[in-house]
């Protein structure tokens, strides 16, 4: 294993004086002094180092990365195993020669590399990844973009676009007299790929909303005009980058250049709310909210793997804090105690804000925590007695006052379900009395302290189906699989119903969470088998789309309906009689429909507009007849069914029902239709109303033939059985009326009924 | 005679050591040899302990026609058959069976299909038990068969040479030679409760009382890897509690890293590192969790607290010396352990003790290598020398095996502890590996993880050590011991015809490479 060094010269944030990369500027002895803003901005080196594909073998040419043992973003130390590359010979781990940060795997797990090709980048520190990545993308030569964000930052209104090789996208003029357009919707977001000749966006002009189009391929860097937003003609509107290293650049540079001042991050949040408070007289830390990229500006609190009182020690993972990029332990540099937490679970701070205080002593939290109140604004945590003797009282912070009535003086634990029923029924969550696993609130226990009644816990200990057991503090009730499932999904335990043992979190609950897995359901007999229904959103087929657009298509249309029973029994016997010869019902329906139009073009006609409207005949008369495949609805079409011979028809129609099963049709073999047929009979539909397609005038909705005993004076029982079959047409009523509809149907029952001679000419 | 004894030695220390003691030894010599008079001892040999080590005493000493006795102690079979390797292996076998066929993946890339695999727990345990029970009897058998006297009781010194006290009876044998082979009990460190339920040493757990959902296992040798490699078959998690940095400290390194990645890290398996198991309170199945609160091991803190379903204890074994009239016969232990020379004589302490004549020690009681076999080689030596056949086992070349899935076996030094030799010896080390992706038999199988290392001496060309982790290793280690024993030269090794296809060429490949050939 081979690493060499690319000593990759970059811009950086200056971190020396100003935000500290690490999230922590030591006071001591009331030598306190807050993060500010960077005033200038440093050139620094960024360190980044290639892994290569190592040599594992003398006969090794190549290697296959069978597993990356890191994620990009992990820390890494030097000694520690990185990847699995297998080898010809034998699948080894492959270990880190320094200290770092993985920036980006390049050959991703199961991906081939030559040896000595780079298969991944480490950078020094989480600081420096996005400077590393983009000097490999772009070369050493190219400026770090990410110099840009601080230097946009610095001065608001230059706007300046990195300078990595980008393309803009303008809005473009759609009509000759466009001169500016809307952005109804972008169709790919930031960090999207799109190819030449992809839709990107729909802009609307002063004529119609359109489809723009890219001209190259590329990523998606920044959007510079919001949906809903307008841009002159020739005005930049997002921007496209080839490298999809690049984006990160443009993001933040762009987001920077648009932002109005105001509305650019001020760290120094504090400033606002007047004088500084005094620091208390002791020796305590303050925790800012870290930059964890080069482009972070501000970071949410995802959550606080300590809890106030907690004692901590250097290198401990003490929260976890969102970025633009990811969510990212933050550790402490020192041993202490959490005393306060300013910026609470969920919130989000500017990158260099206070987000907690460490003591070094125990005994000075109290001092500290009043004084970070001040230093918030936010009132200080509600006192634990005060939480629990007024429970109804509204909590300024309803995380700080539930992390007071827990007991274990953890912070709030409650189900998402549970947050929403106190929310509902307006109850402080702190208030209530956990039962679920580690001191969790359920939603029953919410629904309990809303009725007043006696906590779930004491229900649950009468009949004890299943013992209930609180881990005890700091304890984390989940299996070694679930934590680490937990952790790569970036899901708080805390949040997951455990159902192993004791309800400990176990991996499938996590994965339940992720909905990786579907809960279990258990069949009412044992033995049969758990039938797996589908679920969630399946995306269209082309053809289902196709569908999907043709049924809404005729939704304006002024369609009408008339039925009618025809007697089968003639036309069943010359079924029987041509069944041999290979003549389907498909082709009798098709020529006898096809025979009845030829009276009554009319049914054969589709509406047109043109000219305030009329009516457009065909002098073809194809029959498409709707055929299911699997997954999709096609309509095969008998064209001039009415010239052919029953033999002919009934083969072209063998031939292209086998064509749409495998797909072949052409075009014309199913879009050349003057009337359809739809026939649902085999299926034992009695009748059914069918939906026009466009551009026709009429469709035919077949049910299933079915035996009747009628009337009749000639039987010996004075009745007879027949075979009967109803039959309905939709028409469009705009050129098609009652009558014509009436006598078609009437004409077409005649041919079927009586004139079965015509049909197998 | 114990004022006498302890009156001696006090003065031995105190003045000028050797001498004292030798004066013990020269008086026992004496009265020795005047014990060789015929039906003077009602045994030539008496063995306290009938665990592998006393049985191959026994056999071996039977062999040599002398009478003898073994003091069973209620326990024959000892913990090998009992309580350890035995056991483990059913309880291996049949999860190791269960591992396969629900690796649903492997078994379609051979072209199987298996519906949902069960195992029974109790069916499972009681294969263990069985198996024990069976191993045991013909132990048994084997030596009433041979002629050996089987005492029930268990054995121990009274002060007097010579004498073996049955101490369920009370009453008090004589013999010639006596071999301590009391074997070892499971270490418990102090501040974890063991109640063979929820908290237990390998003892309860070869019990199969359960199968937890999660357990911890304290110790990441031999005995936690195995049972990791059984609970994680059955479908239990697993954290290890490691009190040194590193997992499978006793392992060679490299051979570590492949077991972390093959045994480990593609299990349901976490560990904890450099934290002692400072307190373990037991639990109630399905109540109550155990408690397990761990310690860093350097700053002594509070680091984590974990509530499992059980907890193993796993950090080693002590030998089981105590209360068996050590300290009356003059015998000094150093954390239980006897001290011996290389002819299985025990000495009277560690560190400059003097052979105390007519008593040996064999087995995990001396503590030169805690292995069934090593025992019971160190009892057919101990015989050879006491009908005056001067002999040593070369531990050196005992080859040892953990029986995961796949195996893990060795013979010789860490490459570690080679490399330190090789320097302070003044030779060149050596080093071949032959793999088990590049053998057709693995490949068949479908098992093609795995390496054989050869560490050898460049000078001489002899095999110094074999470390292999792979597909049936502990079936491939025994070449390498031979080779190791005998001096075998990689040059003569390389030349040797290996089956094909066997897995026996993966070792082929190593001793080919070694000499700059290729096998393939």
């Amino acid at each position: 294993m081979k690493y060499t060094i690319t000593a990759a010269v970059l811009a950086l944030l200056a971190a020396q004086e100003g935000v500290n990369a690490f999230g922590i500027n030591k006071n001591v002895q009331r030598t306190f002094s807050r993060a500010t803003v960077p005033d200038s901005v440093t050139q620094l080196f960024a360190e980044g180092s290639q892994i290569t594909m190592p040599a594992l073998s003398s006969t090794m040419k190549e290697g296959k990365v069978v597993s990356w043992l890191k994620s990009e973003g992990d820390e890494i130390e030097a000694g520690e195993a990185i990847m699995v590359v297998e080898s010809d010979k034998a699948d080894m781990d492959v270990e880190a020669f320094e200290d770092g940060v993985l920036a980006k795997i390049i050959v991703a797990e199961g991906e081939m590399a030559p040896v000595g090709e780079a298969v991944a980048l480490i950078a020094a520190d989480a600081s420096e990844v996005d400077a590393v990545i983009s000097s490999f993308e772009g070369g050493a030569a190219a400026p770090a973009p990410a110099a840009d964000a601080p230097a946009a930052e610095a001065a608001p209104s230059g706007g300046e676009l990195p300078d990595v090789e980008h393309t803009e996208i303008f809005m473009p003029a759609l009509s000759s007299t466009m001169s500016e357009g809307k952005i109804v919707d972008w169709l790919k977001q930031v960090g999207d790929f799109v190819e030449a000749g992809e839709a990107l966006m729909v802009v609307e002009s002063d004529k119609a909303d359109m489809d723009v189009e890219a001209f190259e391929d590329g990523y998606v860097a920044a959007i510079l005009k919001e949906e809903g937003e307008m841009a002159d003609v020739g005005a930049p509107v997002g921007i496209l980058v080839p490298n999809e290293a690049d984006i990160a650049s443009f993001s933040s540079a762009t987001a920077a250049s648009i932002s109005t001042p105001s509305a650019t991050a001020t760290p120094t949040t504090t400033s606002s709310t007047g004088a500084a408070p005094a620091a208390p007289e002791c020796e305590f830390s303050q925790i800012d909210m870290p930059a964890l990229s080069s482009t972070m500006k501000e970071g949410k609190v995802v959550s606080w793997l300590k809890s106030e009182g907690d004692a901590i020690s250097a290198g401990e993972a003490i929260m976890v804090v969102e970025s633009d990029k990811a969510d990212m332990d933050v550790e402490a540099f020192e041993d202490g105690f959490l005393a306060a937490i300013i910026t609470g679970e969920g919130e989000t701070g500017n990158v260099g804000a206070p987000v907690a205080l460490i003591a070094a002593e125990e005994s000075d939290i109290p001092a500290l925590q009043a004084y970070a109140a001040n230093l918030s604004g936010a009132p200080a945590p509600a006192a634990p007695a005060a939480a629990a003797a007024a429970p109804a009282a509204a909590a300024p912070k309803p995380a700080a006052a539930a992390a007071a009535a827990v007991s274990s003086g953890d912070r709030v634990t409650a189900s998402p379900l549970a947050k929403k029923k106190a929310e509902e029924l307006g109850i402080d969550i702190g208030s209530v009395a956990g039962t679920g696993p580690n001191g969790r609130i359920t939603a029953s226990d919410v629904e309990a302290a809303a009725s007043g009644s006696a906590p779930a816990a004491a229900k649950k200990a009468a009949a004890p189906a299943k013992p209930v057991w609180t881990p005890a503090a700091g304890v984390i009730a989940a299996t070694p699989t679930a934590r680490a499932l937990a952790k790569k999904a970036k899901l708080d335990l805390a949040s997951i119903v455990g159902t192993g043992q004791l309800g400990r979190v176990t991996a499938d609950d996590v994965k339940i969470a992720t909905g990786e897995k579907k809960v279990e359901r258990k069949r009412a007999s044992p033995g049969e088998e758990v039938i797996e229904l589908p679920a969630g959103f399946v995306p269209f087929t082309g053809m289902q789309k196709a569908v999907s657009n043709n049924m809404e298509a005729t939704l304006p249309v002024p369609v009408f309906r008339t039925s009618r029973e025809i007697v089968m029994d003639g036309f069943d016997g010359l079924y029987q009689k041509l069944k041999k010869d290979g003549v389907t019902v498909s082709a009798l329906l098709a020529k006898a429909v096809a025979l009845a139009i030829e009276k009554h073009p009319i049914i054969n006609s589709s509406y047109s507009s043109k000219e305030g409207g009329g009516i457009e005949y065909n002098s073809d008369i194809n029959i498409a007849m709707a055929v299911s495949i699997d997954g999709g609805l096609i309509t095969p079409t008998l064209k001039y069914a009415n010239e052919r011979s029953l033999l002919e028809l009934g083969e072209n129609w063998k031939e292209l029902v086998g064509k749409a099963r495998t797909g072949s049709l052409s075009p014309d073999e199913y879009q050349s239709g003057t009337f359809t047929i739809s026939n649902m009979g085999m299926f034992g539909v009695t009748e059914f109303g069918a939906i026009l397609p466009p551009g026709q005038g009429g469709i035919l909705a077949i049910g299933a033939t079915q035996e009747h005993i009628v009337p009749c004076n000639q039987a010996v029982l004075g009745m007879k059985k027949i075979k009967k079959m109803t039959i309905t047409l939709t028409a469009d009523h705009r050129q098609i009326y009652g009558a014509d509809s009436a006598m078609f149907l009437k004409t077409l029952a005649d041919i079927m009924e009586n004139k079965l001679d015509l049909l197998s000419k | 005679m114990k004022v006498y004894f302890s009156a001696i030695f006090a003065l031995a220390t105190a003045v000028n050591g050797f001498q004292s003691a030798g004066f013990v030894r020269t008086s026992s010599r004496a009265s020795s040899a005047m014990s060789m008079a015929d039906g003077e001892f009602d045994f030539d040999v008496a063995i306290i302990g009938c665990g592998v080590g006393g049985h191959g005493a026994a056999l071996h000493a039977r062999a040599q026609d002398l009478k003898t006795a073994v003091f069973a102690g209620e326990d024959v079979g000892g913990t090998c058959v009992n309580r350890g390797c035995v056991p483990s292996k059913a309880l291996l076998a049949a999860s190791g069976r269960v591992r396969e066929m629900r690796d649903t993946a492997h078994l379609e890339s051979l072209g199987i299909e298996v519906g949902e695999v069960n195992y029974s727990r109790e069916g499972i345990a009681a294969h263990a038990k069985n198996l024990a029970n069976r191993v045991k009897g013909n132990l048994e058998m084997s030596l009433v068969g041979l002629g050996v006297d089987v005492v029930e009781g268990r054995g121990a010194l009274t002060g007097k040479p010579h004498e073996v006290l049955d101490q369920k009876t009370g009453k008090v044998y004589t013999a010639k030679d006596i071999i301590l082979a009391p074997g070892s009990i499971p270490f418990v460190p102090p501040g974890i409760t063991v109640d063979e339920k929820t908290v237990y040493t390998s003892d309860g757990a070869l019990e199969l009382p359960f199968v937890p959902e999660w357990v911890a296992i304290v110790g990441s040798g031999y005995i936690g890897l195995e049972f990791s490699d059984v609970y994680t078959a059955l479908g239990s998690e697993v954290t290890f509690i490691e009190a040194l940095p590193l997992l499978m400290p006793t392992f060679d390194r490299e051979i570590a890293k492949q077991a972390e990645r093959l045994l480990i890290r593609e299990r349901p398996i976490d560990y904890r590192t450099n934290v002692f198991a400072s307190e373990v309170t037991p639990g109630i199945p399905g109540e109550k969790p155990v408690t397990i609160k761990m310690i860093d091991a350097d700053t002594k803190e509070h680091v984590e607290t974990l509530e499992v379903d059980a907890c193993m204890v796993a950090t080693g074994r002590v030998p089981n010396t105590a209360n068996m009239g050590l300290e009356d016969a003059g015998i000094e232990t150093q954390r239980g352990f006897v001290a011996v020379n290389g002819k299985m004589q025990v000495l009277t302490k560690h560190d400059g003790g003097d052979v105390l004549p007519g008593v040996w020690c064999i087995g995990d009681a001396n503590g030169k290598m805690m292995l069934a076999h090593a025992a019971s080689a160190q009892g057919i030596s101990a015989v050879e020398n006491i009908v005056g056949r001067p002999h040593e086992v070369d531990h050196a070349a005992v080859p040892a095996a953990c029986f995961t899935h796949p195996e893990i076996s060795m013979v010789g030094p860490t490459e570690e502890q080679a490399i330190e030799m090789a320097e302070k010896e003044g030779w060149t080390l050596g080093k071949s590996q032959g793999n088990f992706r590049a053998n057709s038999k693995a490949l068949a199988e479908g098992e093609g993880n795995g390496i054989a290392k050869v560490l050898f001496n460049k000078d001489t060309g002899k095999v110094v050590a074999v470390h292999i982790i792979g597909l049936h290793a502990a079936d491939l280690i025994q070449e390498c011991a031979n080779a190791v024993a005998a001096g075998t030269t990689v040059q003569e090794l390389s030349m040797m015809v290996h089956t094909h296809p066997t897995l026996s060429e993966v070792m082929d490949e190593a001793f080919k490479g070694a000499v700059g050939m290729s096998s393939h």
